[in-house]
């Protein structure tokens, strides 16, 4: 754009002159002689061939100062001029200015009007994903000494996931809700590649006489047959996920916030490497739910010692210890996925410590060297019995406990370890703590279980939060864990013409197929299974 | 002496002084060991500690009365806890032994 030319110093004033003096001063009659005038000429040209200078102001000229012939050559023809600096008339030396050169027109890499213009550079392309204008700059001769930094601003991806990336950004702009990103050799998805998904909108069809409809998107995201270790997180967001196909991964677990994805119509997690599921996953599988087609073997899931069933006691543990509420009413006939209790272990009490306080003790699931092997079957404890470990009846019994207070305050530490995860420093907070421990002699081993709990506090809220199942409260800090076996079938309701519901449950694959561990969890050392038929082991009441 | 037996007093690195209710402060096993019998903060009833701050023991304080006061409910609101006291609060919790441990010892 034309700078405004700049003006000459205009001469001092004599300082003889007085201000004071306010007398009227006369008009001069005659007009000067413009030939006297000690301005330098001002002319303007239309010479720059730069296309920017006509797209952005319009068509202004630009003007120079001082005469023709003082005009660098070279300064006014090329955008390249234009960018280094303003056209001011160049000092006028006593020397004998050198013969300016006759301008050439050659071919300017940088200029508009020789080059073709790239489709992604146009001003007028406003796509969120310009690469910065590094490429324009790149053309520059190559003899340029500055070496260009290449986009530091954007983080480079392995290959397969940027296949994952491309595929995502096709799914979004177009409005397609099959994500296939089956097959890529994934082994990890880097947090916020997945998130683009929850806006994928899809294209009403509109057609003539149809009533315009805005449905909500039924998201299918296709991620088998690749190398994940870790559940991608970023999928409990995706709140109208349909299908999710994680088949034939590593994974070791299923994240709790899976209780999120109401919406969830399929679920294959097949060929895992999972133990267990979470207690929360019980919230898709119950009768109303949305859930149709649950794939889950083979996997290599914890087994029960065999058990005689007992389904009388089933159903009163459960009743006692869940507290469930009213069953969703069915309206004529309901068909869906539920599951059938078989059989529960032993509870492992634990501390905010993690230090275990029971004979029986769950399996390694973090430690990825106990997990790789198989595991023993898992002890069973009847339902009409409630073994209390031995040495703890009186904390049970003590109202100070913070151990044995399931619904009241939160203790301290839970209150503010859980501050520091939703500061969302909680790594930060965690080696810090580690650090203090280090530096600290004497009561240096204190802080290393603080750090742990931190960990801990910030792995579960990472994967979507953990529920009490007992109390349902939210909490971060487990401290009674079990296992229920439950058989995974179809359950048929049909509604007859009394009201009556009359119910039919056949297990996936038939009966041989065993019971799948879900891992339930308690927020107290109350939170705990209560035992069935009144036959009472102590310690709950 | 006659309100030392109810209230007692908890200062802090700096100075501060905190008075609150003894059955209150007993939730803390730390506290409770402080004033059994024969140790001089059992006779006075003041609780010095060097490690915390001022705006930390008055955290910890408030903690002491939110839990008195709720001892016996159920489905309590949680207590707010500032962010930038996060840190020190695990530390202090852990000192005052309000974390979620059994007392196996002591079948009071």
């Amino acid at each position: 754009m034309a700078e405004e030319p700049e003006e000459p110093t205009l001469p001092r004033l004599p300082l003889s002159v007085p201000f004071s003096d306010t007398r009227k001063r006369l008009r001069s009659m005659e007009a000067p002689p413009p030939s006297t005038s000690s301005d330098p000429a001002v002319f303007s040209s239309d010479d720059d061939p730069a296309l920017d200078n006509y797209q952005a102001h319009g068509r202004r000229k630009r003007r120079y100062v001082g005469t023709w012939f003082d005009q660098q050559p070279a300064s006014s023809d090329s955008a390249l001029g234009d960018e280094t600096g303003p056209n001011y008339p160049p000092p006028r030396r006593n020397r004998a200015t050198p013969k300016p050169k006759k301008r050439e027109f050659r071919r300017q890499l940088d200029s508009g009007v020789w080059m073709g213009t790239d489709g992604a550079m146009t001003d007028t392309d406003d796509s969120v994903d310009l690469e910065p204008p590094t490429a324009r700059l790149s053309l520059l001769p190559p003899h340029d000494p500055a070496p260009l930094p290449l986009s530091p601003a954007r983080p480079r991806f392995p290959d397969e996931e940027q296949a994952a990336i491309n595929m995502i950004r096709r799914c979004v702009d177009n409005g397609i809700e099959d994500v296939d990103l089956s097959g890529l050799r994934l082994h990890c998805l880097s947090r916020g590649i997945l998130e683009p998904l929850s806006h994928i909108a899809p294209i009403p069809n509109v057609t003539k006489d149809v009533a315009f409809e805005q449905k909500d998107a039924e998201i299918k995201v296709f991620l088998s047959t690749n190398l994940l270790r870790t559940f991608p997180l970023d999928l409990l967001n995706v709140e109208h996920l349909t299908v999710l196909s994680l088949r034939h991964n590593r994974l070791t677990r299923i994240p709790p916030g899976i209780g999120k994805l109401k919406n969830l119509q399929t679920l294959n997690v097949a060929q895992n490497s999972l133990r267990f599921f979470p207690s929360e996953l019980l919230a898709l599988l119950r009768k109303g739910g949305k859930l149709s087609s649950f794939q889950f073997q083979p996997n290599p899931f914890w087994t029960p010692v065999a058990v005689p069933p007992d389904n009388r006691g089933a159903e009163d543990y459960e009743t006692r210890t869940f507290n469930p509420g009213p069953t969703p009413a069915v309206a004529s006939r309901w068909i869906g996925l539920t599951t059938r209790l078989q059989a529960r272990t032993p509870v492992e009490l634990t501390d905010s410590a993690h230090t275990s306080y029971t004979r029986f003790v769950l399996p390694q699931t973090t430690n990825p060297a106990f997990a790789a092997r198989r595991a023993p079957p898992l002890e069973l404890e009847p339902f009409r019995q409630l073994a209390t470990p031995r040495g703890l009846h009186h904390v049970l019994a003590d109202a100070a406990s913070k151990v044995a207070q399931p619904r009241g305050a939160k203790s301290l530490f839970e209150l503010a370890v859980r501050a520091c995860v939703r500061s969302g420093q909680a790594d930060w907070i965690a080696a810090e703590l580690r650090r203090d421990g280090e530096v600290g002699e004497g009561e240096g081993c204190w802080s290393a279980h603080l750090a742990e709990a931190v960990d801990r506090a910030a792995d579960i809220q990472r994967q979507g939060g953990l529920e009490c199942a007992v109390c349902g409260r939210e909490t971060s800090m487990p401290l009674a864990r079990w296992v229920e076996f439950r058989q995974v079938g179809q359950l048929d309701v049909l509604v007859g013409p009394e009201g009556v519901e009359d119910s039919r449950f056949m297990g996936l694959g038939g009966v041989s197929e065993g019971a799948v561990p879900f891992m339930m969890v308690g927020c107290s050392w109350r939170c705990v299974p209560v035992a069935a038929d009144g036959v009472d082991g102590g310690g709950s009441g | 002496m006659a309100d030392a037996c109810k209230y007692i007093t908890l200062v802090s690195s700096d100075g501060y002084e905190f008075v609150v209710l003894r059955d209150a402060a007993l939730v803390s096993p730390t506290i409770k060991g402080m004033l059994r019998s024969q140790f001089t903060e059992a006779q006075t009833g003041r609780c010095t500690f060097p490690e915390f701050s001022g705006v930390v023991l008055e955290k910890v304080a408030e903690y002491f009365h939110y839990w008195h006061r709720n001892r016996d409910r159920e489905d309590v609101p949680d207590m707010e806890i500032p962010v930038e006291l996060c840190l020190v609060l695990v530390q202090a919790a852990d000192y005052f032994n309000l974390d979620a441990r059994p007392s196996l010892r002591d079948p009071a």
